[in-house]
């Protein structure tokens, strides 16, 4: 009688689970390093983390984006010292907007490139933070305020990481 | 590389309805703030504290204890501007980010509850407005 084995899953879904980990490790590392910029205040970040959510997005779909959103800010929070705290829910805010903003863009507008695409995320990054705040923690309007030089930065931030993207995906669909 | 960042026909036409809002809405913002003298507004969560102007200088500095969330946020006003230069919460943000004096500026101590927000330009004539 052969001993029973356990089921191996197929070598390409594999693959595809190893490839998602590995972004989603990715995508940890930069959440890590980008709170630990000092200068750039804490509103604003390069959105570097929020770069691996859209190639995750154009590579392996809505699904697998919205839970390397969640997956790092969750992971990224532990090891900094910020989870369930404000940040933490600000963070996510942000992450889970942007996502679920760059998947909305990718899906209904026509002939919107990864730069596009970004560019919203970015854009509903940074609004989300403020809503979130705004209706939790600090309910004043005048938080706001400070909203239009932070959503400029966004609308560069987003840019170049879109051209980013473009740039990291095409290499490695093995375009370029 | 530098070809990627001209980006598309719908990405320009999209960044161009973005610029344009967030512009307007500097324009709006300013209009509205900048007028009066230079005040910073004290906040914990939804109850302004107190409206204080900005020190010019040769002024004497003023220090406030604050209480929020946490505990007790110090906040100074001086010719620089407008600081946080203590706080209980744990990522320090609030005390890193510094001196602010221009209208629209805020120093937002989320974990706290704390918000300071900067508003007007000129010399001001007032001692302190409390509510």
């Amino acid at each position: 009688m052969p001993a029973m084995m356990i089921p191996r899953p197929p070598l390409a879904e594999l693959e595809g689970k190893a490839q998602w980990l590995a972004l989603l490790l990715l995508a940890i590392g930069l959440h890590m390093f980008e709170a630990a910029l000092p200068s750039l205040g804490p509103w604003f970040k390069p959105g570097l983390a929020n770069l691996v959510t859209l190639l995750v997005l154009v590579m392996m779909g809505p699904r697998a984006a919205v839970a390397v959103a969640i997956g790092r800010v969750l992971v990224g929070s532990f090891f900094i010292g910020t989870l369930f705290t404000p940040t933490f829910v600000i963070s996510m805010a942000g992450g889970l907007t942007a996502a679920v903003m760059m998947i909305a863009a990718w899906r209904f507008i026509p002939g919107i490139s990864l730069i596009g695409i970004s560019l919203l995320g970015a854009l509903a990054h940074m609004l989300a933070q403020f809503v979130t705040v705004e209706s939790l923690f600090i309910q004043q309007g005048v938080l706001y305020y400070a909203l239009p030089p932070l959503l400029l930065l966004s609308c560069i931030s987003g840019w170049i990481n879109g051209a980013l993207a473009s740039y990291i995906s095409a290499r490695l669909t093995h375009e370029l | 590389m530098l070809q990627l960042l001209k980006g598309g026909k719908t990405d320009r036409l999209l960044l161009l309805v973005a610029l344009s809002a967030i512009v307007f809405s500097w324009f709006v913002i300013q209009a509205q703030i900048s007028a009066g003298p230079a005040m910073a507004e004290i906040y914990h969560g939804q109850i302004l504290l107190a409206t204080y102007p900005l020190p010019q200088a040769g002024e004497p500095e003023q220090r406030f204890q604050v209480d929020g969330e946490l505990g007790e946020t110090v906040v100074v006003l001086d010719k620089q501007g407008a600081r946080i230069t203590s706080s209980p919460c744990s990522t320090q943000h609030c005390v890193l980010s510094g001196a602010h004096r221009h209208a629209g500026d805020i120093i937002a101590c989320v974990p706290n509850h704390i918000l300071i927000s900067i508003r007007g330009k000129s010399a001001s004539g007032y001692d302190a407005i409390v509510e």
